[in-house]
């Protein structure tokens, strides 16, 4: 056997959070110490996808002199809107009602892919001028599983050689910023996440414009989301007449055929972006998904034995206030503080890095989750906001009402509805404590006889629309003939499921949820399976989400392969 | 074979033809600021020389010509697996032609001392010759086997089959032999983990990196600077041409749905007078 692969600490994921985490504990660091970092695109970047438009609070922290020193930001925001969508009109909600956390004037507009690629150089520049210090990066080698020694996290596989010690990549400690691909199986052994996770999943298009919107920042709702269905969408103008167009969506809803990538054609069909796109040309596609449990889904302990969770994986991500570059990278901060002292003591037992928790907790992070703890809860518990409410209200301007005008209609309209939309609003905005928010584990409830009345714009130009299987190529996926990184358990259960669906003439949740054309069912010998066309894969993981069967599961892919996501 | 094979594995770096940067307007490449990659013919090589290595043992030598930055094809050579990698650099090696660079080639691979098996790549992306592997068995006078798809080693004789016109050509030879690997053999294997960690490590520690990587010069490999570099070439470029390109008008038709893009493109070619044969021809 070859010798042991041996690293003090190892970061699963090049994202915002495991970035700023080197980043700092390089600058902190007074001796020695050696870190891998591992991630499943093949270059750094590769597969990062987000708006984003965020709070520069930690890059100011890490790069005091971001907005001219060469930091690969797209603009700062300098107008920045909630609008209210019908199929025809587009209005703003008056800046004097508009809450101030959705007021994003000053905030960076980053892609952080472009973001993470830059911060991963800075780092192998800032560990060169120190003795001692080391910091690896492994593009192209996912973090496969965990391993464990006893209850203590010992490292993680890497490769498939048959010589476990070529196989596995040790470490004092493993942090896991891999928004949950490999970590959750961590959640689930201790069983650390007593409230499940909820998840929302993102579609995002970068187009090139004629002209310039840069600094303009616009977030939507109504249009095209059905009603009952919580979901936004978002339009960023970036430098370089670049133009981000996105949806968000959640994945807890009724609909079992959410076409994800069909909803953002439909947003595009907007007159108001329509006159946006004249011209333009598409860049790219991706999709991405979101954890937007938020307080309540965050894990009982951050660390374990031998390991922490850091960003998205952890769970920062604040839903009301559409920040989670910013809580990943503060997340990751206040790791590198917390393994630099275990580094010292050496210590990264559970109670070496204990402080890890109280520290995001106490800080801004722990605050802002709190008070955004009841946003998710809002809309479960009053479904007339998004069955009625914000209907009515996208008819009403839809029709020429003022927003002001037009939400006094929509809340007049139903006078005990809009009782518990105060109720709700207090939730949102000024939560009192009314216990935990409680979320449901799977997707049984979804309706198999849901149907979707939908009314679409009109009038498009056809070549800003794409066929769904049209945008996929746009993702720039690539793999190899061997590649199988989704995993079907057991195909006699996909079988009853087809069968379930096929009765009420709907596709199955994977097929109609999927973002990149991936999941079919097909005949063969008679019956109806379930078959996947894995090269078109962007990796979101939506399909493993919204199984209601929980009978497949998206793995890292090998070697790289997968989307490239680069300038998303 | 106690000790398994001495073999030279050749590999020339070439511009990334996947990338467009470097890419001058008239077609023509400008090396200095083109991406840089392994001659993907050169990686089915390489991948031969592994395989006998895991059959038979041995050590994998890699030679690379080329200016300084060619270096980055040994060190992802060596992150493939090989074991050493030796650069031949010299700037009177520059305009070589084919003959002045199997030449040099030749006295490198001589200067290795005992190389029982030569792979090289079929041809290279940019210069495409495909005469440099059988230039060097020449020189060294030794059995060449050329095309080689597959190939084992049995009782200390190679066995080799080749892709020829409407067939494959079975060979049998012995050691010392030169082989080129046809691009239809099997695939470079992925870069395993150790690999790439023990070459994280070679990057700081220069000794040890010296030892496994060297830079020589015609001085060491005993080459006359005549016989190589421009005074070596005696090929005349003349002239070149761009022969033009190819392409046309391509019209995308976009539609939300599948139904709808094929009615566009239906409707224009009724309507357009030009009829049919403009989306056939
Ligand atoms: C469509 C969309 C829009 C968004 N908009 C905004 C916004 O406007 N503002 C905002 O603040 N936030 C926004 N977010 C949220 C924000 O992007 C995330 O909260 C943030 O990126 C989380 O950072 P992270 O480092 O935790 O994880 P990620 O950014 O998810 O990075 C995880 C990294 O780990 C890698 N990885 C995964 N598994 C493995 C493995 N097994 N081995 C190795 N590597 C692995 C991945 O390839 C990836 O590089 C948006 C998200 C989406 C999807
Ligand atoms: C008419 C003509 C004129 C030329 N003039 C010039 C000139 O003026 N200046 C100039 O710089 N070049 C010139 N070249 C290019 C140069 O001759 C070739 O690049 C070089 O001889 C290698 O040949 P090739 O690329 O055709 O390789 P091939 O013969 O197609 O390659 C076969 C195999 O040989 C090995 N191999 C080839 N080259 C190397 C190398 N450098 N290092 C290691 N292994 C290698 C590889 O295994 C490769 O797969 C010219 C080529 C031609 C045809
Ligand atoms: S993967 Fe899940 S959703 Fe898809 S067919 Fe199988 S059981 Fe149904
Ligand atoms: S197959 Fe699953 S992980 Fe892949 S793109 Fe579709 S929904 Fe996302």
């Amino acid at each position: 056997m070859s010798d042991r692969i041996e690293y003090d600490v190892t970061l699963v994921g090049a994202g915002p959070a495991n970035m700023a985490l080197a980043y700092r504990l390089v600058q902190l660091t007074d001796r020695p110490i050696r870190i891998a970092v591992l991630e499943k695109a093949k270059e750094i970047g590769g597969h990062l996808l987000s708006g984003a438009v965020s709070n520069p609070r930690v890059i100011e922290k890490l790069f005091p002199m971001w907005k001219s020193d060469g930091f690969p930001h797209k603009g700062i925001c300098s107008e920045s809107y909630v609008s209210i969508l019908g199929p025809r009109r587009w209005e703003n909600v008056p800046s004097l009602l508009t809450p101030p956390y959705f007021k994003k004037e000053g905030y960076a507009i980053l892609n952080i892919s472009d973001m993470c690629a830059y911060i991963a150089a800075k780092i192998t520049a800032e560990a060169a001028q120190k003795d001692g210090v080391v910091v690896d990066f492994y593009p192209g080698f996912p973090a496969q599983r965990i391993v464990f020694d006893g209850d203590r996290v010992a490292g993680v596989k890497v490769d498939d050689t048959g010589d476990e010690n070529a196989d596995t990549l040790y470490s004092k400690v493993t942090v896991f910023g891999d928004k949950g691909f490999v970590s959750r199986d961590l959640i689930a052994k201790y069983n650390l996440r007593k409230n499940p996770q909820v998840w929302s999943v993102g579609v995002k298009e970068v187009w090139e414009t004629p002209q310039s919107h840069e600094g303009k920042v616009w977030h939507t709702m109504g249009y095209p989301m059905a009603p009952g269905h919580l979901g936004g969408g978002f339009v960023y103008g970036q430098t370089n007449n670049q133009l981000v167009i996105g949806m968000v969506m959640g994945l807890d809803f009724v609909n079992p055929n959410l076409r994800p990538p069909q909803i953002l054609q439909d947003l595009k069909k907007h007159p108001f972006i329509q006159e946006m796109l004249r011209g333009a040309k598409l860049v790219k596609y991706g999709a991405s998904v979101l954890p937007e449990g938020g307080f309540y889904s965050l894990p009982e302990k951050f660390a374990v034995d031998g390991a922490m969770l850091v960003g998205d994986a952890l769970g920062t991500l604040d839903v009301k206030r559409f920040s989670g570059v910013d809580k990943a990278m503060e997340s990751g901060y206040q790791a590198a503080e917390t393994i630099w002292e275990a580094h010292k003591k050496e210590d990264f037992s559970a109670s070496g890095l204990a402080s890890y928790q109280a520290r995001i907790m106490n800080g801004w992070v722990g605050k802002e989750l709190s008070d955004s703890r009841y946003f998710r809860k809002a809309f479960n518990d009053h479904p007339k906001l998004l069955d009625i409410f914000i209907p009515r209200l996208a008819a009403a301007v839809d029709s020429g009402k003022s927003v002001v005008y037009a939400g006094i209609q929509a809340g007049m309209a139903d006078p005990f509805g809009s009782l518990g939309l105060l109720s709700a609003r207090k939730k949102i905005e000024n939560p009192s404590d009314i216990g935990p928010a409680v979320y449901k584990e799977d997707r049984t409830h979804i309706g198999k006889d849901y149907a979707d009345n939908r009314k679409i714009s009109e009038g498009y130009a056809e070549n800003t629309i794409y066929t769904t299987a049209d945008v996929v190529f746009y993702a720039h996926t690539h793999y190899g003939e061997e590649n199988r990184h989704i995993e079907e358990f057991d195909a006699a259960v996909c079988k009853e499921c087809i069968a379930t669906f096929d009765a009420s003439k709907k596709d199955t949740p994977c097929v109609g949820d999927c973002t990149a054309e991936v999941h079919q069912t097909l005949e063969k010998d008679g019956t109806r399976i379930h078959a996947m066309a894995l090269e078109n894969c962007v990796q979101c993981t939506t399909c493993e989400i919204v199984c209601p069967r929980t009978n497949i599961r998206v793995r890292a892919a090998l070697r790289g392969y997968g989307p490239d996501f680069s300038g998303m | 074979m106690g000790n398994g094979y001495k073999m030279a594995v050749l590999i020339k770096q070439v511009p990334d033809t996947s990338s467009a940067a470097g890419v001058n307007p008239d077609g023509t490449v400008d090396r200095a600021r083109a991406k840089r990659m392994i001659n993907p013919f050169d990686k089915f090589a390489l991948q031969k020389a592994i395989e006998t290595r895991a059959a038979h043992g041995g050590e994998i030598n890699v030679i690379s010509m080329g200016p300084p930055p060619a270096l980055e094809v040994l060190v992802e050579a060596l992150e493939y697996g090989a074991d050493y990698g030796y650069l031949l650099s010299d700037r009177r090696l520059a305009a070589s032609d084919t003959l002045a660079t199997a030449f040099a080639l030749y006295k490198a691979i001589t200067y290795l001392k005992d190389v029982d098996i030569v792979f090289t790549g079929l041809q290279t992306t940019d210069g495409d010759t495909a005469q440099t592997g059988p230039q060097i068995a020449e020189r060294l006078d030794v059995a060449q086997i050329t095309y080689c798809e597959t190939m084992e080693i049995v009782n200390g004789r190679i066995q080799a089959s080749r892709i020829i016109d409407g067939g494959i050509q079975k060979l049998e030879t012995a050691p010392p032999a030169l082989i080129t690997i046809a691009n239809s053999a099997s695939r470079l294997e992925h870069k395993k983990f150790a690999n790439v960690h023990m070459v994280k490590k070679l990057s700081r520690d220069k000794a040890e990196m010296e030892r496994r990587i060297k830079t020589i010069t015609l001085d060491d490999i005993g080459a006359e600077p005549e016989r190589v570099g421009l005074l070596g070439s005696p090929t005349v470029v003349g002239k070149t041409w761009k022969l033009g390109e190819k392409g046309g008008s391509c019209q995308l038709f976009k539609g939300d749905k599948p139904s709808h893009e094929v009615e566009l493109l239906v409707g224009a070619i009724k309507s357009d007078g030009k009829g049919v044969e403009e989306f056939v021809a």
